[in-house]
């Protein structure tokens, strides 16, 4: 993969090209290399298996160019790049796919321009996870797998369940995930940021799910991290050591019910439902349930939501954002008020010059311009990776979820008495559309029945379905607990710091009773 | 060498891609099989939103990947992927070396620590095996794609103008429609596969879609609604519409117009009230299309089934174990076939899946008894049946996963309206919308674009926001009344596997009957 010296000299030398170019107006250049490690792990003790089942990695780099041209028909915005070619030919074909596809948007203003905050975060990756050699992908993968048997192995109750050592593999023990390192590598200079920034940022992360399938108890276990010698063990053996807390699930009946949501649920909920409804591209297209609604209540004054991209030693934490603007803290729910919104440069511009800037987002422009601060264009690639290929999107980079008043877990559960402590929920979706805020998803493992301010019970997973709406839940919020841990969800963008979240009166369906009786 | 990177390019490497296949890859002394994926697109696309033009471009894809399975201890996969550029094509046989260099080493890395593992770990290392294949029959093969309107001729400057048309006139449509965002897009794409056992596999394919988005509202009430036409045919789907026996769509401007119709009409209707218990359902085609998907399609994925995909897209509850399973027991009514072909066409059509295996229809259930799943020859050697062609990869450089190519119910023999007549009260549900599905698919909810009162088998009532929820098993098992009106429809983002692929492929089945839950809104905290 090319150095980040190397990308920033590629666009420095496309940049004086560009400059030099008559019917240029504006132009920007972004030059990125990305590589995505992966290990995934499948182990099931009653199936033949690899362990470890896939040790791969994907690779790209290239240029991208977004110019702005004028033409006889008024100013035309094109974007091009060039795969593996850091060359002044590779930013030639570049901009000649840029030429070639330019459209008229009346809805462009600028390329991004500097908003006079400055770049608060340097020199935070970790340079090892930029040279892992094979034979460390490898073995990182199989570590979470031992870590795991090693804790299966050492149960008594499994033993005890299966009646003889040997016999435990016959619970049908399983293990699956993966371990993650991804390397990002970014240089850019514009019209009106011309001085060559460079970014680069590394992180590892594993998230792990185990089972033991012949009692339907699942469990899982993850972590993240910046720094290759902090990885450990630590997500097999949680996932294994939760998946045996879960023997002995039992079912819960239809109803209401007072709910904490653990750390996976809060960050579901957030990554599908709240974050989508909190761009600018929402607004601007009626889609979000907050319509109109900045500066007034959207969710319990319990509740603080904001997004960090400059935060030292979190996970999604970048210098810079794909359109070189500085991250950083951009609030969205202060004490249950929406307060802010994620966007871009090209989002918030035209957003605020909608003529119905007022009926969408609440708020005349004075209001407006202090909510939609572009400290999220990012160009993200399914599965990690800053793309020279694309043109900015908006993305969430660290979440952070926030209680006034909060309290420990054992305490909130406590003034809970009665209900459900959820723990993992799996597809979760606006069943109807975004801005109507229904949701449904399955409780799918580390869940538990609360009785009498205890957790007494596991619930046996893929027995309930939760349909509520999630402009209920923010608004229902009763207590939030003190400790966040980074958490991350299948195929999402961001990272939330979550905690624990009471929410009263969530709606179950108790579902798939015909498995009781499947033969 | 070309300097352009063009679909012509695999005729001028294909041998050398042979060459590195056979040659290069049995002078590794421990390995026991490699295959290289080779891939080369070229496409075009326009945006367009509320109107007024948003993108236009036209560029290429170039990636390859990397599979071996190696070592001397015990044999393990190893993988490696990366997308290439027009600078690499005069290193392109370096650069493939390359790759096959680097998944040599974690497979023989992987091999080892699997055999040391097994050793220390007494029962539970016994299930660490061999990587193993069934054997299929090797070919050698050139595919070429179907199309009228070469991708490659379209003029960019007149699918901009054209889907800026689209989108204008989606706005015109009048003062409910608040929000369209309209894309189309075509291309061409070549897939070279070539293996150490010989196989020699050149597929082309055509692809053509148009997508629709439209935010409609009427007195503080949304609808957001969504649909793509597509097909793997050239630009003459989009201008022309698609009439062939299985597959039936307007032209591209229509199918968008009357999707914004469908979302005014439908923010204006009053919402679909829940039930506690089950009522009559019948469901068309359009909406068993996302039903077979998610009920059929996904658990019959035998790497989902095998439990490979605990942790992501979730298992099956058509198997707890190898000799705990529901082949060969009844899981839906007589009434109900269900099965997955790739002769088919649309977008789940192709010859050969992305190992090289002749693919070929296999049924999942027949007259309502479960027969079978979709396999890779890695799952089919463990899970024992021959492979079926179904381990596809969105792009070269990815690793292929088991996918549906076209997974369908199969038409049954009654008249569609006969099926709604019969019916005293119950409901009909059209279009299929949002899915949530339990994690072994045991259990779903889908919404509907539409559903309809039936009463006194009329239609009825027009009621937005509703759907039904059902376990899976019952609601087969429910199943009383089969349409003739059998028809296939594109779902373009299938999303599985991690990193998260999506991918292209067909789905479809007949007009249906059975019996579920009603499900519509919940009164939020907006309300």
């Amino acid at each position: 993969m090319p150095t980040t010296s190397e990308l920033a000299r590629a666009v420095r030398q496309a940049f004086e090209y560009l400059k030099a170019q008559g019917d240029i107006r504006e132009a920007e250049v972004f030059a990125a290399a990305n590589g995505s490690l992966l290990t995934r792990v499948n182990y099931t003790s009653h199936i033949p298996c690899n362990g470890v089942e896939e040790p791969k990695s994907t690779e790209s780099y290239g240029i991208g160019i977004q110019a702005v041209f004028n033409s006889p028909e008024g100013l035309k915005v094109g974007f091009g790049s060039e795969p593996s070619d850091l060359t002044l030919e590779g930013a030639r074909r570049a901009l000649e796919k840029a030429r070639q596809g330019a459209v008229h948007d009346p809805e462009f203003h600028s390329l991004a321009k500097p908003t006079g905050e400055p770049r608060t975060l340097t020199d935070y990756h970790d340079p090892k996870l930029l040279q892992v050699r094979d034979e460390e992908l490898v073995e990182n993968g199989w570590k979470v797998v031992t870590g795991a048997l090693r804790t299966f192995m050492a149960s008594s109750r499994l033993v005890d369940l299966a009646g003889r050592e040997a016999a435990v593999k016959r619970l049908g023990l399983i293990l699956g995930g993966d371990v993650t390192i991804l390397q990002e590598r970014i240089a850019l200079a514009s019209s009106h940021m011309p001085e060559v920034q460079r970014d680069e940022s590394t992180l590892i992360m594993s998230f792990l799910t185990a089972m033991v399938e012949a009692r339907d108890a699942k469990g899982s276990g993850w972590s993240t991290g910046t720094r290759l010698d902090h990885f450990t063990d630590e997500a097999g053996v949680d996932a294994a050591a939760n998946a045996i807390q879960a023997i002995g699930g039992e079912r819960v009946r239809s109803g209401d019910y007072m709910v904490i949501l653990g750390r996976q649920p809060v960050t579901d909920i957030l990554n599908n439902l709240v974050l989508p409804s909190c761009t600018a591209s929402a607004f601007y297209s009626s889609s979000t349930p907050f319509l109109g609604k900045l500066g007034k209540p959207v969710a319990s004054p319990l509740l603080t939501i904001y997004d960090h991209g400059a935060m030292p030693g979190f996970m999604g934490s970048k210098g810079i954002t794909c359109e070189g603007l500085p991250t950083g803290r951009t609030n969205l729910v202060r004490n249950g008020v929406l307060v802010g919104c994620l966007t871009n440069w090209y989002e918030a511009q035209r957003l605020l010059g909608d003529p119905k800037l007022n009926e969408k987002l609440g708020a005349e422009p004075d209001a407006a311009r202090a909510a939609l601060v572009p400290r999220n264009g990012f160009r993200f690639g399914t599965g990690g990776g800053r793309m020279f290929d694309t043109q900015p999107g908006v993305a969430a980079s660290n979440v952070v979820v926030e209680g006034t008043e909060s309290v420990p877990l054992e305490e909130l559960i406590g003034r809970v008495r009665n209900g459900l402590y959820i723990g993992r929920i799996w597809y979760t979706y606006p069943i109807n559309g975004l801005r109507a805020g229904d949701f449904t998803c399955t409780v799918v493992g580390d869940s538990f029945i609360i009785r009498d301010g205890q957790l007494v019970a596991p619930i046996k997973a893929n027995t309930i379905r939760i349909n509520d709406n999630f402009t209920r839940i923010l608004a229902n919020i009763v207590g939030i607990t003190k400790d966040v841990k980074g958490t991350l969800v299948w195929a999402a963008d961001e990272v939330v710091y979550a905690p624990e979240v009471a929410v009263r009166g969530v709606h179950v369906d108790e579902i798939a009773g015909f498995m009781e009786d499947l033969t | 060498m070309p300097r352009k990177i063009t679909t012509a390019l695999i005729d001028d490497v294909k041998e050398m891609v042979h060459h590195l296949a056979t040659a290069h890859f049995r002078s590794l002394a421990h390995l026991r099989y490699g295959d290289v994926r080779l891939e080369v697109a070229e496409g075009k696309a326009a945006a367009a939103e509320n109107g007024a033009s948003k993108f236009s471009g036209e560029d290429y894809g170039f990636s390859f990947g990397i599979r071996v399975l190696a070592g001397e201890r015990m044999v393990a996969p190893g993988y490696f992927g990366r997308s290439l550029g027009a600078a690499d094509l005069d290193s392109l046989e370096k650069i493939l070396k390359e790759g096959i260099e680097k998944a040599y080493r974690r497979a023989m890395a992987n091999g080892e620590l699997k055999a040391t593992v097994r050793e220390k770990f007494g029962s539970l290392g016994d299930s660490l095996a061999d990587t193993r294949l069934h054997p299929i029959r090797v070919s050698q093969d050139l595919v070429p794609a179907e199309y009228e309107i070469d991708p490659r001729t379209v003029d960019l400057k007149e699918m901009e103008r054209y889907t800026t048309d689209v989108s204008r006139q989606v706005g015109a449509l009048g003062d409910g429609v608040k929000y369209n965002f309209i894309s189309t897009m075509t291309q061409l794409a070549r897939e070279l596969f070539a293996s150490s056992e010989g196989a020699l596999i050149d597929q082309a394919f055509a692809l053509t879609q148009g997508m629709c988005y439209v935010v409609a509202a009427s007195n503080g009430t949304s609808q957001e609604l969504y649909d793509v036409l597509g097909h793997q045919r050239g630009w003459e789907i989009l201008a022309r519409g698609v009439n062939e026996p299985l597959m039936t769509f307007p032209p591209f401007v229509d199918f968008a117009r009357s999707l914004a119709t469908e979302a005014v009409e439908l923010a204006a209707a009053p919402a679909l009230p829940s039930t506690e218990g089950e009522v009559v359902v019948v469901t068309d085609p359009h909406y068993n299309t996302l039903v077979s998907h998610e009920i059929i399609g996904h658990p019959v994925e035998l790497d989902r089934v095998l439990k490979m995909e605990t942790a992501y897209a979730g298992r099956s509850w058509l198997l707890r174990g190898l000799d705990e399973h529901q082949v060969g027991k009844p899981v839906a009514s007589p009434l109900v076939t269900a099965y997955s072909d790739p002769s088919l066409p649309g977008y789940g059509h192709y010859k050969y899946d992305h190992e090289g295996t002749p693919a070929k229809r296999v049924v999942h259930i027949d007259k309502g008894v479960f027969k079978g799943f979709m396999n890779s020859r890695q799952t089919a050697a463990i899970f024992g049946g021959d492979p079926n062609g179904h381990w596809k990869a969105t792009d070269s450089s990815l690793v292929p996963l088991i996918r549906m190519s076209n997974t369908v119910f199969d038409g049954g023999d009654r008249d569609a309206r006969d099926i709604i007549a019969e019916v005293d009260h119950g409901y009909y549900l059209v279009g299929h919308r949002i899915p949530s599905i339990a994690e072994s698919r045991e259990n779903f909810r889908i919404s509907a674009r539409k559903v309809y009162e039936i009463r006194n088998g009329r239609l009825g009532q027009l009621y937005r926001d509703g759907g039904i929820m059902a376990d899976t098993k019952d609601y087969l098992m429910k199943v009383d009344a089969v349409g003739s009106d059998f028809r296939l429809y594109p779902i373009p983002t299938c999303g599985k596997g991690q990193p998260m692929q999506t991918k292209k492929l067909g789905n479809g089945g007949p007009t249906m009957r059975s019996r579920a839950r009603l499900t519509g809104p919940v009164v939020g905290a907006m309300d």
